[in-house]
């Protein structure tokens, strides 16, 4: 029984478009990360007031007209350093993956397509990268070389490789079976063409699906690290930091841990629900394959 | 007779595999066994047999995408096997394939301009405008509507996709085509269109081609000469339809015999064929057919027989024909 | 049961319609098919992928699969009894006892992480009330019957062991347990090598032979028809085209379709000259046209061809010959 085809657009971007619209949690997920993402990048031009401006009478003071989301321990703006702390947030998650992406897409594209002792090398290196928890890497690394952006970039970044690699691998393994690829073999192209322009455009969705958890797993884990006093130093606004801070005062104010929390938790929940959509979506029936 | 295009001699290729579930021995399956055969310019080649029988590992390792353990192919006088990185590249544009799956052997994430296009931009041949009008050209030449080219996979039918296939591999301009059972998954109706537009496009461009089925009828139709191949080796060799009408190798009167026509008055026949296809870890020693075949001789569990050369371009490898001066031939 | 000429009727399968759901709307993959089975007959049915064959066996089964699929109407009857009409509980006692079906793949037919013997003896023990120590020496008759070397040893082996050929004959040893009065063959040689696929056409023709079951046999082969059908069903686009027996059908193609069809394979018999492939494509199931469905490639076509669908009607001078069509068959006869 032959069906017609449902779609025309095979570019992943595109796909993921047609697959979020239909997925109404994915949709809901994908608008607040926008939402965060664009508050985060023009937090310059949102926020109220400057972060770092202390005003000793308004100490710990609740939600008023001026400071909607009332004053930190020091008088700051609440509301103005949840904004710019999403900034180092969204800095430090994106980055991290970004180049978690990079590297391991292309070790696991490179292994699965290489294939031999060479694969099990590399995968076996993998494997001791997986066996670091992120947090406790963070702490390695920030233990070691010191507490800067900079440093805690490369602490996620080495934890989220593993998963990357793995990730890519895996289709590589099928993909390279396939006759496109013997066929590009036979028609002289190079390997390196092949696993750029014939695998790598088939792995992509796992992916993206991957890189949208990650980040939520990046934003925890500088969080976790700035909440311990690892991470960005005081007094650059940090959710994680915020949240130290509102420990410190939780009995004479609660709300100064609750908000960065809450901001925290919608953005991861938003980007888990955006993964969560990916993944239902990038199933071969939107490939028709 | 304008010369060799494609001579094969000797072509060997053994796997390694491990039996058993986890650290079981390790087997040798002989996938290729001194495969010897000669093409000329324009001539369509048959390779057939049944699963197992190594046809398709041949049209891989004449084309250098398997490397042979042995052997040598030469085309137009030069050697495939020998070839570095760079004569390998000039000689890929004039040896192609086409492949049997019409599902797996384009990249889905690709417009088929993309697909058309690529071979002939990697190889530098023309500048965008040229490649474009090319890539136009090849689809009107397989029967694809223009459109098509801005299309992808998924919006085609199998035996358009297989058209499509056939034009990736004609793009380079090439003078050998390597068919792997080009029509076999497709419907019976389609089958004969995408066999009449090879036929056309091998005498519109003089092609030649090895062309690997399963399917005696198919080959029957499309190819002058034939090999028969059984556990990695040529059992017969012959034109077409001598082969066919009077087989000299016992299998091949039993592939024949067992190969579908239909008429309901020329039922299928058995002829004594009991047993599987033997196993090609372990084949029967001397003639491997020998367990099978209703001929068998104590030489013939002993001795693999040698080759016999006939007259009329036949040849064959049963000890039924054995090489001597008159090699008459007993029915 | 039995048909107009007195013989007894292992099936009788009237006016079947199995429609799927796409994008919210129900289409017809077959439609109003309709023939009878006798015993000891093999029918054929055959066409290309996606007329609909492998629907009907599915259909007659009751394996349509719910989610977006439903027969329609017509009546399956078995013994008098419809199947359609039954409850799941109670096809389930029918399927692999009066009715058992073959698949083309036996590897996933087969449950490869249990012994073969098992699984034959699991039909037994599910259709008879035989005992465990007699349902496994049941099975290991069935298995040397159906001629598997070394049944004695081969009994508690896996699937894996086994090449396609010894796992299609397990098939058919399962299928045949209980005695079935029909067999559904599905493309059952299709993935085999043709002398497997010799040995196995031999061997169900043996065993039908012995047993007098009535099998109907799908395919899309014309030779693997010829030499195994009594009689054959052609369909087209989930219609039943041309209805003859298998002599008949290939010394007189009737209809257009069939014609065509003979005309383009390439025989190892005999040179084929040019092949006359069929011009177009099958019509998607969405968009199936008004009249005849085989119209718009069909030489003979005429005005009235695309207006109305033609009935299966009986050939003037052969009254067991059907076709559809207009043109060769046009007398508006009733169907079988």
């Amino acid at each position: 029984m032959t069906v017609a085809p449902a779609t025309r657009e095979t570019g992943a971007l595109a796909r993921f478009g047609t697959a979020l619209r239909r997925h109404k949690m994915a949709s809901l997920g994908g608008g607040i990360v926008v939402l965060a993402a664009l508050s985060a990048i023009f937090a310059p031009w949102l926020s109220p007031h400057d972060p770092l401006e202390q005003d000793v009478l308004l100490r710990l003071a609740g939600p008023s007209a001026d400071f909607p989301l009332g004053n930190d321990s020091f008088g700051r703006d609440i509301l103005s350093r949840i904004l710019w702390g999403g900034r180092v947030s969204l800095y430090v998650s994106t980055a991290s993956v970004l180049i978690a992406i990079v590297l391991g897409g292309a070790i696991g594209i490179l292994a699965g397509y290489v294939g031999g002792l060479f694969d099990r090398i590399v995968m076996a290196a993998m494997d001791v990268l997986l066996s670091f928890p992120t947090l406790v890497m963070g702490l390695l690394v920030v233990a070691m070389l010191g507490p800067t952006v900079g440093n805690l970039i490369l602490a996620i970044t080495l934890t989220a490789v593993a998963p990357f690699a793995r990730i890519a691998r895996a289709p590589t393994l099928t993909i390279k079976e396939r006759d496109f690829i013997e066929a590009g073999r036979a028609l002289g192209f190079s390997n390196l063409r092949i696993m750029i322009v014939h695998i790598l455009p088939n792995v992509i969705d796992e992916i993206l699906v991957m890189a949208s958890l990650w980040l939520a797993t990046a934003i925890r884990t500088e969080a976790s690290l700035s909440f311990i006093g690892l991470g960005v130093r005081p007094p650059t606004a940090t959710w994680g930091g915020m949240i130290r801070e509102g420990f410190e005062n939780i009995l004479d104010q609660p709300l100064l841990a609750i908000f960065p929390s809450i901001a925290i938790l919608v953005v991861m929940f938003g980007l888990n629900m955006l993964g969560d959509g990916l993944r239902d979506t990038s199933d071969p029936r939107l490939r028709h394959e | 007779m304008s010369g060799v295009l494609l001579d094969v001699q000797g072509l060997s290729k053994s796997f390694t595999v491990r039996r058993g579930f986890m650290g079981g021995a390790l087997a040798t399956v002989h996938a290729l066994n001194g495969v010897s055969f000669s093409i000329g310019p324009g001539e369509a080649f048959g390779l057939v047999g049944e699963s197992g029988c190594g046809k398709s590992t041949a049209g891989r390792a004449i084309l250098r995408l398997i490397e042979a353990d042995s052997g040598t192919v030469l085309f137009k006088g030069e050697s495939v096997f020998a070839a570095d990185t760079g004569a390998l590249r000039r000689l890929r544009r004039q040896m192609q394939i086409v492949f049997q799956d019409p599902y797996s052997s384009l990249n889905p994430r690709r417009t088929i301009n993309q697909t058309l296009s690529e071979p002939m931009r990697v190889h530098g041949m023309g500048s965008s405008t040229e490649i474009r009008e090319a890539v136009h050209a090849v689809l009107g030449e397989v029967g694809m509507p223009s459109d098509a080219a801005g299309k992808y996979p998924h919006e085609f039918s199998g035996g358009q996709r297989q058209r499509i296939g056939i034009a990736r591999a004609l793009v380079l301009q090439p003078e050998l085509v390597v068919a792997d059972e080009p029509v076999s998954a497709l419907d019976v109706s389609i089958q004969a269109q995408i066999l009449v537009l090879l036929r056309n496009l091998q005498q519109k461009r003089n092609l030649s081609f090895v062309f690997i089925s399963h399917d005696l009828g198919v080959v029957r139709h499309f190819c002058r000469s034939v090999a028969v191949m059984y556990l990695g080796r040529i059992v017969e060799r012959g034109p077409i339809p001598g082969i066919f009408d009077e087989p000299l190798h016992p299998y091949t009167r039993a592939l024949r015999n067992a190969s579908p026509v239909p008429d309901p008055a020329a039922k299928v026949t058995m002829a004594k064929l009991e047993g599987e296809v033997a196993s090609a870890l372990a084949p029967p020693s001397g003639c491997h057919f020998h367990p099978r075949c209703p001929h068998a001789t104590e030489i013939c569990r002993q001795v693999y027989p040698p080759w016999t050369e006939l007259s009329s371009g036949r040849g064959v490898a049963c000890h039924l024909y054995p090489p001597e001066p008159t090699g008459a031939a007993p029915s | 049961m039995s048909d107009a000429s007195g013989r007894e009727l292992a099936l009788d399968v009237r006016g079947l319609t199995t429609e799927f759901r796409i994008n919210g709307r129900w289409y017809p993959a077959v439609r109003d098919v309709s023939f009878a089975l006798k015993r000891n007959e093999t029918l054929a049915l055959v066409g290309e992928s996606g007329c609909g064959k492998s629907i009907t066996a599915l259909s007659i089964m009751g394996l349509v699969p719910k989610a977006n699929g439903r027969v329609a109407a017509g009546q399956v009857l078995l013994d008098g009894r419809n199947l359609l009409a039954l409850s799941e509980q109670q096809m389930e006692k029918i399927r692999g006892g009066a009715i058992a079906m073959i698949f083309q793949e036996p590897m996933t037919s087969l449950n490869p992480v249990l012994p073969i013997g098992f699984q034959v003896a699991e039909a037994l023990r599910y259709h008879t009330d035989l005992s465990e120590s007699e349902a496994k020496a049941r099975a290991l008759e069935l298995l040397q019957h159906v001629k598997i070397p070394s049944a004695a040893r081969r009994i508690a082996d896996y699937p894996h062991q086994f090449s396609g050929g010894m796992r299609q004959r397990v098939m058919i040893a399962i299928a045949l347990a209980c005695n079935p009065r029909v067999i559904l063959a599905d493309e059952p040689t299709t993935a085999l090598d043709v002398t497997i696929q010799a040995q196995v056409l031999a061997l169900l023709a043996e065993l039908k032979a012995e047993t007098g079951l009535a099998m109907i046999f799908i395919t899309h082969n014309l030779g693997v028809v010829a030499s195994i059908a009594d009689r054959v069903a052609v369909m087209y686009a989930g219609d039943i085209v041309e209805l003859a027996e298998v002599g008949e059908l290939f010394r007189r193609p009737t209809h257009p379709y069939t014609e065509a069809l003979l005309a383009s394979i390439p025989r190892v018999d005999r040179d084929a000259g040019d092949l006359k492939p069929i011009p177009g494509q099958v019509p998607p199931i969405t968009a199936m046209p008004a009249g005849c469905r085989y119209a718009d490639r069909c030489p003979l076509r005429e005005p009235r061809c695309t207006q109305e669908s033609p009935p299966l009607s009986p050939l003037a001078d052969s009254a067991e010959h059907f076709a559809r069509c207009w043109v060769r068959a046009g007398t508006g006869g009733s169907a079988a």
